[in-house]
């Protein structure tokens, strides 16, 4: 496993910060966005895994010594399925999201996944847009059922076939997804609060 | 049963049906928390659960994007709070991953010594509630008169007894104190003798053996598909720990053992957990012989600005594996922090060990599963 | 079954071992239990309690610089400072210095940011009041300290 430390100059067409925002016309250059510095990541598992999926794996990258993968939303859940069955990745650590409100393709999914045998965890980042709805990864590892269930209700990601896709820590009738950038931290679900605590708000 | 003569009673109740709908509310004694279990029950037998969580959902996350990556650090205490030591250690270490830098080894050595104090702290919490929620009145008063002592070397160290604020991005903030040694060996010396009495207490009960023996099994296959990490992983016979997997903060140069057993039922994590108190007084004695001299701070700027990126960290907390993914957009506050809470993974393994069992056993399995709810919905 | 294994069935041998912690513990000296508020618990010398402002004990001035570092510090936004400038000697006086105790979750980051120690939090950790706005500490309060009513046992 390549222990890149050194922010090497590779543009990956990653998931970064900032992203592809466009700067407007000033007397100065503009400087590019700040992206991750990540370096290119060489293993048998990535090859394996570029041979199998061909052009939906986008970027296998490293940066600071973890690895991870960029690929097309069809594509998650076959990788998953292709790491359990084949390459002992037999633990879901954690299924995510992150929003990146200036893009096109909103969220970032990513997929962190541990193999017992190899010690070695990857990530598998996926970006989708406001409304798509990936598949579920509940047919792979048992583990998504409660995480996917989080994703839901914190971004408003619809897993496609999840058997019980409803609210986890939110209550059930909640109007908003909580951690997208744009719900301010302040704002509340002030019809909730009114009808079930009756109360005018809870600030 | 209708009698012959109760001609004037409906053909069918309630009575009749076979499944009862049981809610195990929000408040309860035995649910460690603010936790709702909804039954479906068949006499006594369970036929399926659904567990209802949020009652504690404070925003933890959200508020991580609103505060400076140093400002954060109290807030993480108040997940697991039962172990706060632990998560201030797991938050730490991501964003030291962040910066690419490593904390003196004079502060890597105390935050061991710190943190295998906490683990103890949390078993001896896990310990006196599932004794007591079993029925075991006694363990308790013994299991909070133990803490008390890790609680004061807290107190003496750092200034508070639960949520400790203990680490700081970059080593520690307070040196350790004058006894601080003298303490903890004290500590050390005290503590296996009490372990024993617990056993003594607990481990040849009859009544302890036929309540836990047999229930909640769920085997290692089970274990991985559900995520499930921690002593309940290793009570179904996988030997793995992250701190011998994946070390960090140090944790290669100590020599101790992973205890695991076989079955995967309940009694096999409690001897688990009963074991790794043991082998964290290991860990804590061969710390503290050797806390070497140096600065307790690495080179941290003022204003923390990690560069671009990301980064996923965990450590072996005392309830599994508790994961910190950070995601830095080059600012002072964090762009996201995600947590990966070991209880709220465990606690979807509920389902699966207590199916066919008694209702009964629903309160040995909430409390062998040792979930905190404020890590459950942060 | 062995004749060993039916009479330690049979007589309850293990509930009886298990009693015996029980009743070993019993004893008066190793009884824990602190009987407050008779007696009031030792706290340790960093424990993270009341804030307190200090003032300086030869003139019995602010030792406060009106820096703001400690507002900027806190997680909760819930320190104030008011500060004004005083004109003959150039620098910032300390006017009022509001502080929210009900908010405050005693991390303890405005005490490290103070670069002059005059914030600090004591050791008092009896903090109630009767209304919510006894909880907003003034400049006074926030110098003498909290002063819970005692009572006689």
């Amino acid at each position: 496993m390549a222990d890149e430390q050194k922010p090497g100059g590779s543009e990956a067409p990653l998931p970064a910060g900032g992203g592809a925002a466009k700067q407007p016309a000033k007397p100065s250059p503009p400087k590019p966005p700040a992206t991750m510095a990540a370096t290119p990541w060489e293993s048998d598992l990535a090859r394996e895994l570029k041979e199998r999926f061909g052009g939906q794996i986008g970027e296998t990258s490293t940066y600071l010594g973890q690895n991870f993968i960029a690929a097309k939303p069809e594509a998650a859940v076959p990788i998953l399925e292709y790491l359990k069955l084949e390459a002992d990745f037999d633990y879901l650590v954690d299924i995510t999201a992150v929003d990146w409100p200036k893009r096109p393709e909103r969220f970032d999914l990513v997929y962190i996944v541990y193999s017992f045998p190899r010690n070695e965890r990857v990530r598998i980042k996926v970006q989708i847009p406001d409304g798509y709805k990936p598949a579920t990864a509940v047919g792979v590892h048992l583990t998504a059922n409660w995480l996917e269930r989080e994703v839901f209700d914190m971004f408003g990601i619809e897993f496609a076939g999840h058997p019980d896709m409803r609210r986890i820590l939110m209550p059930e009738d909640w109007q908003g997804y909580p951690l997208r950038k744009d719900y301010s931290i302040l704002r509340q679900d002030q019809r909730w609060v009114q009808e079930n605590l009756g109360i005018e708000s809870g600030q | 049963m209708k009698a012959a003569s109760d001609a004037s009673m409906p053909d069918s109740t309630f009575l009749d049906s076979t499944e009862l709908v049981l809610n195990m509310g929000p408040q309860h004694p035995s649910t460690h928390g603010v936790l709702r279990v909804i039954l479906k029950l068949d006499g006594e037998k369970i036929l399926g659960t659904d567990c209802v969580i949020g009652y504690l959902h404070r925003g933890v996350e959200k508020i991580a994007e609103n505060r400076t990556w140093a400002q954060f650090n109290p807030y993480v205490d108040r997940m697991d709070y039962v172990a706060s030591v632990s998560n201030g250690l797991g938050y730490c270490l991501a964003v030291e991953k962040l910066l690419n830098i490593e904390a003196p080894p004079r502060a890597q050595v105390v935050r061991v010594i710190l943190t295998e104090l906490n683990r103890i702290a949390s078993h001896l919490v896990w310990l006196g509630t599932h004794a007591l929620d079993i029925g075991a009145i006694t363990p308790v008063f013994y299991c909070f008169r133990e803490r008390e002592e890790t609680l004061n070397i807290f107190e003496k160290y750092c200034g508070a007894r639960l949520t400790t604020h203990a680490f700081r991005i970059g080593g520690l903030q307070y040196q350790t104190y004058d006894g601080f040694e003298q303490d903890v060996k004290a500590f050390c010396d005290m503590f296996p003798p009490k372990v024993d009495e617990y056993e003594e207490l607990l481990t040849g009960n009859r009544i302890w053996k036929g309540r836990l023996t047999n229930v909640g099994v769920l085997t290692a296959d089970e274990c991985k598909e559900y995520g499930v990490t921690g002593p309940m992983l290793r009570a179904a016979g996988v030997k793995w720990d992250l701190r011998k997997a994946q070390p960090y903060s140090g944790y290669e140069k100590y020599d101790f053992e992973i205890p695991t057993r076989q079955n995967g039922d309940t009694f096999d994590r409690y001897v688990v957990r009963m074991q790794e108190m043991r082998q964290a007084v290991r860990i804590i004695r061969q710390a503290v012989e050797s806390i070497p001299e140096g600065p307790i701070m690495g080179k941290v700027p003022k204003v923390i600005k990690p560069p671009v990126g990301e980064a996923y960290v965990s450590i072996e907390a005392p309830k599994g594996e508790l994961g910190y993914y950070v995601v830095s957009d080059g600012g002072v506050q964090p762009y996201r922090v995600r947590v990966r809470p070991p209880s709220f993974v465990n606690l979807q393994a509920l389902d699966r060990m207590v199916r066919g069992g008694l209702v009964a056993d629903i309160v040995a399995v909430i409390g062998t599963l040792d979930i905190v709810l404020g890590e459950v919905d942060r | 079954m062995s004749l060993g294994k039916l009479l330690r069935k049979v007589f309850l041998v293990d509930l009886f071992q298990g009693l015996a912690v029980t009743f070993r513990n019993q004893a008066p000296k190793n009884i824990v239990t602190e009987q407050y508020p008779a007696e009031r618990p030792k706290v340790a010398e960093r424990y993270r309690g009341a804030p307190r402002l200090n003032n300086n004990p030869e003139n019995g001035e602010t030792l406060c610089i009106a820096c703001n570092l400690c507002a900027l510090a806190c997680p909760e936004n819930l320190i104030v400072v008011g500060a004004e400038r005083n004109e003959q000697t150039r620098r910032k006086e300390l006017t009022t210095f509001t502080y929210d105790v009900s908010r405050c979750m005693f991390c303890g980051l405005c005490e490290d940011a103070c670069p002059v120690d005059a914030l600090e939090l004591t050791q008092d950790f009896e903090l109630a009041s009767y209304t919510r706005e006894g909880q907003i500490w003034d400049r006074q309060m926030l110098e003498e300290g909290p002063k819970p009513t005692q009572y006689k046992c």
